[in-house]
């Protein structure tokens, strides 16, 4: 942490300043909806939402695998809207377990709901960050050689989760992160496993499936390799990030860029 | 006239073939004779039927068919499947009787269809208002049956009855206020003349209960709350009101043993779940097990798993009532993988704790005082920060069914080893509103944990073998005396173990998350075994 602590605080502190001004900027200028969205009226929406809806959204609203509830702190796929939120919490998901709210719970508390909601993400339009799109770019294909690993829109490597609509579901401040602490927080799907089958041949890759009774991987030249069971000798779990860390290769300003132009990927641009 | 013929000709060949492929075709007896006590009572003497949601009144889920062995299991096949038209989840355990299968469908409906060919008798959908509160899910786990008389707990918190043999609704009662919070999703149990149901709702502040009803008409013959009354031995052990919104509901299916005339029955959280400020004392009988006479109702012993719980951990199992061997001398016993992670033998007579030990990853006790009394880990309690503990809320087991096998003489439970930051809130009882006071979060991928399919010695409390599966299983246990454990997993296998040694004898994969128990049954001498996965209901026997 301690090599990657400046440039980590410098980030923070750069969007900390930014999203102040989202504070001031009217909210739901398209719709006019949301009469009430203060901050008394989100700790509301928090305080129903901790006790009615975290059980399967989860108490940082990060959604929850095992109930199939999703996150709520990126884009949302199904409202765009304050009015599509109000209508999904009103009339539930059909055929899902979202369920509409009660229909005696008063329009004022669904709204306050549709504040928290919307608290849970700044509105990206809003966010003005540092960085050049552009360099950023440039880097991405260029001295970061991101796109070896990368795909975005098609093009890249396998090796890496496709980017092409990364800004929709990270922060800027988590792309700093996923930046220069790469080993923090390795999704499943990116730990590795060391296989070693019974036939003596120890392969490794990434941890496509890991079931109760066979594994898939797929290898550094993108192989993909189906294990059953009794043809593994025996295997281990890689938990770190095959990404290294930028901290050290990549300038603060260059960080800043790549930021920019990853944030930048989002289905509105 | 060339047409004709060949017309005339098809028609016959058709018949013909009919007529060969049919298995069934020269005695065909009529599915379905009525179920009286005696035969519930000794339903281990008739392994063909499937009589109640834990296969006999010990509950110990154990089959006496020996068709499907350690030998043969692997050359099961699929023989039909039933797809459920409601989507959700399955968590029915179906019953079987002479040829005839129960399966229950969420939110609360019933269908009756042949137990070789999945083809339907009739089906039941309940009517159910649109304002109903649920806490976890809209399920419903299964049916009772005594005479020609199915009994169904539906979500809007009634107890039906239907005939069996088509469907019509003979009474449907309330048993408590669905508008309060109360639902109702286990299968009931049969107790001589009486249908003896639990309650759900534990998340909005009940007060939770045991009822029995007359079988014939629906009245209520006797009610015992699981929190007592003012003046009532243990209501001492909840500070001020909060007795009166305590919760300790009764949402799984009890056990029956007919010599000693005793229910056993287990209980829910105190409630606020993880807010415990509000309710000090040991809160009885929350997280317990609790005998109840019979006839009245009355409660004969108690035994608390979790005095004073802040985590969750309901002692929501099915209680395994089994004789054993127990320090030298033959013991009636009762069998309990709590949520809590401890494994428990406890006389059944008595309630007295026997042995226990943790079967799962625990860290909120050092271990059980000679009583079975948890001796605390201190600074586990959730706080406003949050604090992680083992076993997450979820639980080291939870509600599925585990198993017990009179072969091998071992208890089974599907197990999972994770950890969970607890924290709190402050929240105040509004009535038909959640009352949880707090709750948990992973600080890791499920991914990261393991559930175990274990094995474990009824005498000793000691895990004899294990079998690791993918987490987070919660899938019931079903053990038959071909040597094997059934059992499913959460990322969609349904598959068979040999019972003595844990080692995998065959496994399917069925593509959907099991939430069910499997069970087991024969129709025209036939065995089959049968597990819901997903929205379908299976059925597997050997190839022809
Ligand atoms: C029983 C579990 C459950 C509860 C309780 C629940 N949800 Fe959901 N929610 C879901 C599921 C599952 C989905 C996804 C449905 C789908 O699209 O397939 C969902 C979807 C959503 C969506 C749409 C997300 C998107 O990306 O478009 C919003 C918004 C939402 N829920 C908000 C809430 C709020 C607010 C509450 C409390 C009032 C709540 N939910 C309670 C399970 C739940
Ligand atoms: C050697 C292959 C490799 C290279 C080179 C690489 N990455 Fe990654 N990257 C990964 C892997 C694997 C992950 C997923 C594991 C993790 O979170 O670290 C990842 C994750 C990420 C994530 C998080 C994505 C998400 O959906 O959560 C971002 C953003 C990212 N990389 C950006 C970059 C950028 C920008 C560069 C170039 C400066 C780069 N990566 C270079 C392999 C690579």
């Amino acid at each position: 942490m301690g090599l990657n602590a400046k440039s980590w605080w410098r980030g923070v502190f750069a969007l900390g300043a930014l999203s102040l001004t989202t504070f001031n900027l009217p909210a739901n200028a398209e719709d006019g909806g949301n009469l009430y969205n203060t901050d008394y009226d989100v700790a509301q929406g928090r305080s129903y939402f901790e006790r009615q809806c975290s059980r399967c959204h989860g108490f940082d609203a990060k959604g929850n695998d095992e109930t199939g509830a999703p996150d709520l702190t990126g884009r949302l796929n199904r409202a765009s809207s304050d009015v599509g939120i109000f209508n999904i919490l009103r009339n539930g998901i059909a055929g899902t377990a979202m369920l509409p709210v009660p229909e005696t719970l008063p329009d004022t508390l669904v709204w306050q709901l549709v504040a928290f909601v919307n608290s849970l993400s700044a509105d990206p339009a809003n966010i003005v960050l540092p960085g050049s799109i552009a360099a950023g770019a440039d880097l991405f294909t260029g001295k970061g050689a991101c796109n070896a690993c990368h795909m975005i829109s098609g093009k890249g490597g396998r090796l890496g989760p496709d980017l092409t609509f990364v800004g929709d579901r990270r922060s800027p401040e988590e792309l700093v992160a996923d930046l220069i602490m790469p080993n923090q927080d390795v999704e499943p799907r990116w730990w590795r496993l060391r296989i070693t089958g019974r036939d003596g041949i120890t392969r490794e890759g990434f941890r496509m499936n890991e079931s109760s009774f066979s594994l898939r991987i797929m290898d550094e030249d993108d192989n993909l390799w189906s294990y059953a069971n009794n043809q593994i000798a025996n295997y281990e779990r890689i938990e770190d990030s095959t990404m290294p860390s930028y901290a050290q290769t990549l300038t603060d300003s260059e960080v800043d860029d790549l930021v920019a132009f990853l944030f930048s990927l989002r289905k509105e641009n | 006239m060339q047409r004709l013929i060949g017309f005339l000709f098809l028609a016959v060949t058709s018949f013909g073939v009919i007529a060969q492929e049919e298995p069934f075709q020269t005695v065909i007896t009529p599915a379905f004779s009525p179920i009286t006590w005696d035969r519930l009572v000794n339903a281990d003497a008739e392994p063909e039927n499937w009589l109640m949601y834990s296969g006999t009144l010990s509950s110990q889920r154990y089959s006496r068919l020996n068709q499907i062995t350690t030998a043969n299991v692997d050359e099961l096949e699929l023989k039909w499947a039933y797809q459920i038209p409601v989507i959700d989840r399955a968590e029915t355990v179906p019953l079987v009787v002479d040829g005839i299968m129960f399966i229950t469908e969420a939110p609360s409906n019933l269908v009756a269809v042949d137990a070789r060919t999945g083809g339907i008798y009739w089906r039941y959908d309940h009517e159910m208002p649109d304002d109903i509160l649920i806490c976890c899910g809209r399920n419903n786990r299964g049916v009772a049956i005594l005479g020609e008389t199915l009994f169904m707990s539906t979500l809007d918190a009634r107890l039906v009855a239907l005939d069996a043999r088509t469907g019509n609704v003979l009474w449907n009662v309330a048993v408590a206020d669905y508008k309060a919070g109360y639902s109702k999703t286990a299968a009931p149990l049969i107790v001589k003349d009486k249908v003896v149901t639990g309650i759900a709702g534990g998340e909005f502040g009940i007060r939770g209960f045991i009822d029995a009803y007359d079988a014939a008409t629906g009245e209520r013959v006797w009610r015992t709350y699981t929190i007592p009354g003012e003046g009532e031995p243990g209501n001492e052990s909840w500070a001020g009101d909060s007795w009166k919104t305590g919760g300790a509901a009764t949402w799984i299916t009890g056990s029956y043993d007919p010599d000693l005339n005793l229910v056993y029955w287990g209980t829910g959280n105190p409630g606020p779940d993880w807010n415990g400020d509000v309710r000090e004392g040991d809160n009885l009988y929350s997280d317990s097990a609790m005998a109840l006479n019979g006839d009245t109702g009355e409660l004969v012993w108690h035994f608390q798993f979790t005095p004073h719980d802040v985590h969750d951990y309901d002692s929501i199992q099915v209680p395994i009532l089994a004789d054993i061997n127990y320090q030298g001398s033959q013991r009636k016993v009762m069998m309990w993988a709590n949520r809590n992670a401890f494994y428990y033998t406890i006389d059944r007579e008595t309630g007295r704790f026997l042995v226990g030990k943790p079967y799962a990853a625990q860290t909120w006790a050092q271990g059980l005082d000679v009583n079975g009394r948890p001796i605390r880990v201190p600074g586990m309690e959730p706080t406003y920060e949050g604090v992680l503990v083992s076993p997450p809320i979820v639980g080291g087991t939870n509600w599925y069914s585990p198993g017990f096998s009179q072969d091998t003489g071992y208890f089974y439970v599907t197990a999972f080893d994770g950890e969970q930051e607890f924290f709190k809130r402050d929240e105040d009882y509004e009535e038909g509103q959640r009352y949880t006071g707090g709750g948990g979060r992973y600080t890791q991928p499920m991914d990261a944990f393991h559930s175990s399919i274990r094995a474990i010695d009824p005498a000793t409390a000691e895990i004899v073998w294990e079998f690791p599966i993918q987490p987070r299983s919660s899938a019931g246990i079903t053990t038959t005396a071909g040597g094997l454990v059934f059992t499913g997993s959460a990322d969609g296998f349904f598959f068979a173990l040999n019972a003595r040694t844990g080692e995998e004898l065959w496994h399917m994969s069925l593509g959907a998350r099991v939430h069910a128990a499997p069970m087991t049954f024969a129709v025209d001498g036939k065995q089959y075994v049968t597990i819901a996965s997903g929205n379908v209901v299976y059925t597997f026997g050997l190839r022809d």
